[in-house]
């Protein structure tokens, strides 16, 4: 981080970034294909099954494509993300293509492999991209979250914006050391919803007359939940990052007996705000109106 | 029919209890040996630690969750995490249940996790799951019998084992299994056992001894179904009794096997962290390198047994390089010439 970006006072604490197997979601997706690209070569050139079910361009396409497919619906069922699908559907569409664009069809059974490893080495380096694209920075007043492999993103968070903070460490964190902080603000920002949705149907009638009633409900809960780039995504050593955020964040809260003392202070001030303007007004005054002939005229009072 | 009627009825059932009892005690030994080499890493290789600790716990909880289930009990809360790893039953069930559920819990990790190894070596292997047929019932017979079926198992496995192909999926994958079970059958806890209660083979001796002894009469109603299912199996002239124990003793040594070969991993470990540098790494290249260069080469060559003595080549060829690399990168500090020879030099003998 460059120092004119600091504010004045400002002190970087750490400069993070995500731990090499914080993505494992995505990485996951290139070991699907690594494994299903070894394994597919391995059925198509060495197995029993190689002269049978693997035997010419068709049956290996669909076995491929069909596995492939099939995977990508679960993962995308799994994860509610249908992008996953659709580049396993790109994935196999491109492979398709290439080999009837080449003529590949005869060696099918070679090049269906390599493909697949390939794609799976490319979408390794894509993910280490992203990865390495995010960079954090902690400093005694904010946190700054930078991002973006084309388009930079970044976000800022002053501690005393924060007013709830989350922490996940799933197995492989807690097996290497790392986790997630996600820093809710108090405008909701690193809130997320899980929506369900529950519908059935009825068909009632024989032959002709068919009716047909659906009923649905949706439920929605708010979870912690922020993009990469806007949480400390899986940031290496988690335990000591979640002491110092804490810490920091707590540093900038203002406790009730600090308000209290804040609030009296405020009084104090006003109240001698006033005594000094009801003392310029009577500065002010004409002679006879004066502090002395005020006081004169209220011990005669007295005195009668 | 030979043998004394006291032989057959009293004695005859004990011997498959006792030969599994002692290869379930021989894998506690192993058990016990293996937690001590992972503490012995553990500073450099806390990760490895901590996932062999997770799969310890995993294998603990299945188990646990299994007898909940076995028993009806039902699962409320299943919570697992690298240091921890707890079951809460959904319908508190006392007496019967609970000792059963409880006893999937202190010897289920022992058992559980090669029975899935036993399964996935059932389609692996082509022989190797018979059993002897039982003429006598007597202790000794029951024995010679036990000790026949676990042989033949035993040797149909180490057959598969030293013919594995590591370029067959199916083994790979195998391997990959055995390797984590063999690091997973142990209590848990290399790291954190000192703030907590030590956890060694004597705690889950203790463990069990205290499972027994709490409440014996279940402990009793143990013995005399097995009592009366070998009385059955006596009557009805089958060897029933003698394979249901010689099933538990092949898990037993399947576990053994595997925590056998967790040591060599761990031992291999300890080994290339003496080595400085990238060197280290070394090893593990040649180890994968020599297996597929043996390969292709006896697939140019064909000869017999080529699986084998590429396996066998694999770690000679690691052992050779191993060595060659420690001495190699750690005698910093002596001389070219030995000392022997610069003595002669220098005329001082």
């Amino acid at each position: 981080m460059d120092q004119d970006e600091l504010l004045e006072n400002e002190r970087v604490e750490r400069i993070l970034s995500p731990h090499p197997l914080s993505f494992m979601k995505l990485q996951s997706l290139c070991i699907f294909l690594l494994i299903w690209g070894i394994l597919i070569g391995w059925f198509a050139n060495f197995s029993e099954w190689c002269n049978s079910w693997f035997n010419g361009f068709i049956q290996i396409i669909l076995v491929w494509s069909i596995v492939l497919l099939i995977w990508g619906i679960i993962a995308s069922l799994v994860t509610i993300r249908w992008r996953i699908f659709f580049l396993y559907l790109g994935v196999v569409l491109v492979g398709i293509l290439l080999i009837i664009w080449q003529n590949w069809q005869s060696i099918t059974g070679i090049v269906i492999p390599y493909y697949t490893i390939f794609v799976s080495i490319i979408g390794f380096l894509l993910v280490e991209l992203y990865r390495r694209s995010h960079k954090y920075i902690i400093s005694n007043h904010r946190i700054i979250f930078k991002g973006g492999v084309l388009t930079k993103e970044e976000r800022t968070l002053r501690y005393d914006k924060i007013s709830d903070i989350n922490y996940k460490q799933g197995i492989l964190g807690q097996i290497f050391g790392f986790g997630t902080v996600i820093p809710i603000s108090q405008s909701g920002f690193g809130l997320g919803s899980d929506s369900t949705f529950a519908a059935g149907g009825v068909a009632v009638g024989k032959t002709r007359a068919k009716f047909f009633g659906l009923a649905g409900g949706e439920k929605e809960v708010q979870t912690p939940r922020a993009r990469s780039y806007y949480e400390l995504h899986g940031v290496y050593p988690f335990k000591e990052i979640k002491k110092l955020v804490e810490s920091l964040v707590q540093g900038s809260v203002i406790t009730q007996y600090q308000q209290e003392q804040v609030e009296f202070q405020r009084e104090q001030v006003d109240i001698q705000r006033e005594m000094r303007d009801l003392l310029k007004k009577q500065l002010e005054l004409p002679g006879d109106l004066s502090i002395n002939n005020v006081e004169e005229e209220s011990s005669e009072e007295e005195e009668e | 029919m030979t043998g004394s009627w006291i032989d057959i009825i009293i004695f005859a059932p004990l011997a498959p209890i006792s030969g599994v009892i002692l290869f379930w005690f021989l894998q506690l030994v192993f058990i016990e040996s293996e937690k001590y080499f992972l503490s012995k890493i553990k500073d450099r290789h806390i990760a490895l630690c901590r996932f062999t600790n997770f799969l310890g716990v995993f294998f603990q909880t299945i188990c646990h969750a299994l007898g909940y289930t076995v028993t009806g009990s039902g699962i409320s809360e299943f919570y697992l995490s690298v240091h921890y790893g707890k079951v809460a039953p959904k319908r508190k069930r006392e007496g019967f249940f609970e000792w059963f559920s409880n006893g999937f819990l202190f010897i289920g990790p022992f058992f559980i996790p090669s029975l899935l190894l036993l399964l996935t070596l059932f389609f692996l292997i082509p022989s190797g799951f018979h059993f002897t047929i039982q003429h006598e019932y007597t202790f000794s017979e029951s024995l010679i019998n036990f000790g026949a079926n676990l042989y033949m198992f035993s040797r149909s496995f180490i057959g598969f084992l030293v013919t594995i192909d590591l370029f067959h999926p199916a083994h790979i994958g195998f391997c990959i299994l055995f390797l984590l079970i063999g690091l997973g059958i142990r209590p848990s806890y290399i790291k954190q056992e000192k703030k907590r209660e030590k956890i060694d083979m004597l705690y889950d001796l203790r463990n069990i001894k205290n499972y027994l002894l709490n409440k014996p009469l279940y402990g009793l109603i143990f013995f005399i179904t097995s009592y009366i299912f070998f009385y059955i199996s006596f009557l009805l002239h089958s060897n029933w009794y003698l394979s249901f124990f010689s099933i538990l003793g092949w898990l037993s040594i399947i576990a053994i096997i595997s925590i056998l070969v967790a040591h060599l991993l761990i031992f291999m470990i300890r080994i290339t962290d003496r080595i400085p540098s990238i060197w280290r790494y070394m090893p593990y290249i040649i180890m994968i390198v020599s297996y597929i260069g043996m390969r292709v080469f006896f697939l140019f060559i064909p000869l017999e047994h080529s699986k084998s003595l590429s396996l066998l080549g694999m770690f000679i060829l690691t052992i050779i390089s191993t060595w060659f690399i420690l001495k190699r990168e750690t005698n910093k500090f002596k001389t070219i010439i030995d000392m022997e020879s610069l003595r002669d030099l220098d005329g001082s003998r």
